[in-house]
């Protein structure tokens, strides 16, 4: 019990002194997750309101396969992403493996299924309301997406956090295109891994404390939005 | 404008939901479709709304097939109306702006229209939270405040107090009499249909 209590006071300890090393890696941490939920929200948002209003043939099987994808296991993703970009890789030349930037792509790519298999549930089964009244009011199909989107703007920020949630929270991915190259592609969940299975808790506890934390301040951000609208 | 339906045909599964061989509804004119619960009234207006496409026969309006052009001409005013989760002006504001209205006559459209509804002590509330009556008008507004050529109405003032239903029909007569537009009107109540259409239409 003691070197939980030990490791405890010492992760209090790293926070209160802002740690440089706790610092960067949450930092960090916070760039690429934010990063890949901005650019997988702006290409699956739109899409998921369009596809979620849109009849077409074959739409029950796409919605089966959407919503598979949406539990897309986050080293599968990480693998496909090393694979394209190591050297031999198609995208190889790029010479990004290991670097903050596959991160990035590796999170979008994993949060994009996501992001986009809420928000196309969503717009299927609230969205049609009020594409009908855009479309007696002279809407054309891409203003009724905006408009949806604005009307249903709570909804897709509880969208956009639960894929930012999950890609804070995420290890594999980015465990396998970044490397956990300290001081370089060093992220929170990384650390505690590696932490863990060196026996340094006070670090892994400290981090995540603040895992935690930036959970808790995401959602009462939109449980205040949501009470205000 | 004027609409002409032939050989319409509409079926739910195996089910003939409509069956009408010519139906003109006549331009500048009041027409009220009245009928019992489940003849088929307000799948005809979906219809002829263009939000209905799944169907056998010809509609034209004056003459020619749904478009775009006829779409921004056209409007619709549900029996439960989506009012959107804005202020009553923003509301009425939304088929302007995507005309792309210049705002200052945005401006005095919007104040005329919730002046002659009797709503401008609404103009800052939220829409959504209104309750039945005050939201049928704004949603009478936010159709009549660019002037369309055809108005489409789906029991409009069902459930909702005898105060707003005489501004509401009162409204709609004043839109037909002053712009000469067309008015479909879906309504069980058959005095109501008397009290405001040219022509009644029963299913």
């Amino acid at each position: 019990m003691d070197y939980i209590l030990q490791g405890f006071r010492e992760a209090i300890n790293l926070l209160i002194t802002l740690d440089r090393e706790v610092l960067r890696i949450v930092l960090l941490s916070i760039i690429v997750s934010t990063s890949a939920t901005v650019f997988a929200s702006i290409i699956s948002i739109p899409i998921g309101v369009y596809l979620g209003i849109k009849k077409f043939k074959g739409k029950r099987l796409f919605s089966r396969i959407t919503y598979t994808m949406m539990s897309i296991p986050s080293v599968i993703v990480g693998l496909v992403v090393a694979i394209i970009l190591s050297r031999r890789g198609p995208f190889g030349f790029l010479d990004m493996l290991y670097t903050p930037k596959a991160m990035i792509i590796a999170q979008t790519l994993l949060v994009m299924p996501l992001n986009f298999g809420l928000t196309y549930g969503l717009s299927k089964s609230r969205g049609e309301a009020i594409e009908k009244v855009a479309f007696t009011l002279g809407a054309n199909k891409w203003q009724s997406v905006v408009l949806i989107i604005r009307e249903l703007n709570v909804d897709i920020l509880v969208n956009i956090a639960t894929a930012f949630s999950r890609a804070i929270s995420e290890v594999g991915a980015v465990m396998i295109v970044g490397g956990n190259i300290k001081g370089h592609t060093r992220v929170i969940t990384t650390t505690i891994s590696m932490m863990n299975s060196m026996g340094d808790y006070p670090m892994a506890i400290a981090l995540g404390l603040v895992l935690l934390l930036i959970s808790f301040v995401i959602h009462s951000i939109i449980y205040s939005y949501s009470q205000e609208d | 404008m004027e609409i002409r339906i032939e050989n319409l045909e509409k079926y739910y599964g195996e089910r003939k939901i409509l069956d009408i061989k010519e139906l003109t509804i006549e331009k500048g004119k009041i027409t009220g479709i009245t009928g019992p619960n489940g003849c088929g009234k307000t799948t005809l207006l979906n219809i002829i709304a263009g939000l209905d496409k799944e169907y056998i026969g010809k509609i034209t309006y004056d003459g020619a097939k749904l478009d775009r052009n006829i779409i921004n001409n056209m409007t619709t005013v549900f029996q439960k109306p989506y009012l959107f989760k804005r202020t009553v002006y923003e509301n009425i504001e939304y088929p302007l702006k995507i005309r792309g209205i210049n705002k200052s006559e945005m401006n005095t459209l919007i104040l005329n229209t919730i002046k002659s509804l009797e709503v401008e002590n609404l103009k800052d509330k939220k829409a959504h939270l209104l309750s039945g009556g005050e939201s049928q008008k704004i949603a009478l507004a936010r159709a009549l405040v660019f002037r369309p050529q055809l108005l489409l109405l789906d029991e409009p003032t069902s459930n909702i107090d005898p105060e707003s239903i005489e501004v509401l029909e009162r409204e709609i007569l004043r839109f037909n009499e002053e712009t000469g537009g067309t008015v479909v009107i879906v309504t069980h109540n058959l005095e109501q249909s008397k009290r405001l259409a040219h022509r009644i239409i029963e299913m």
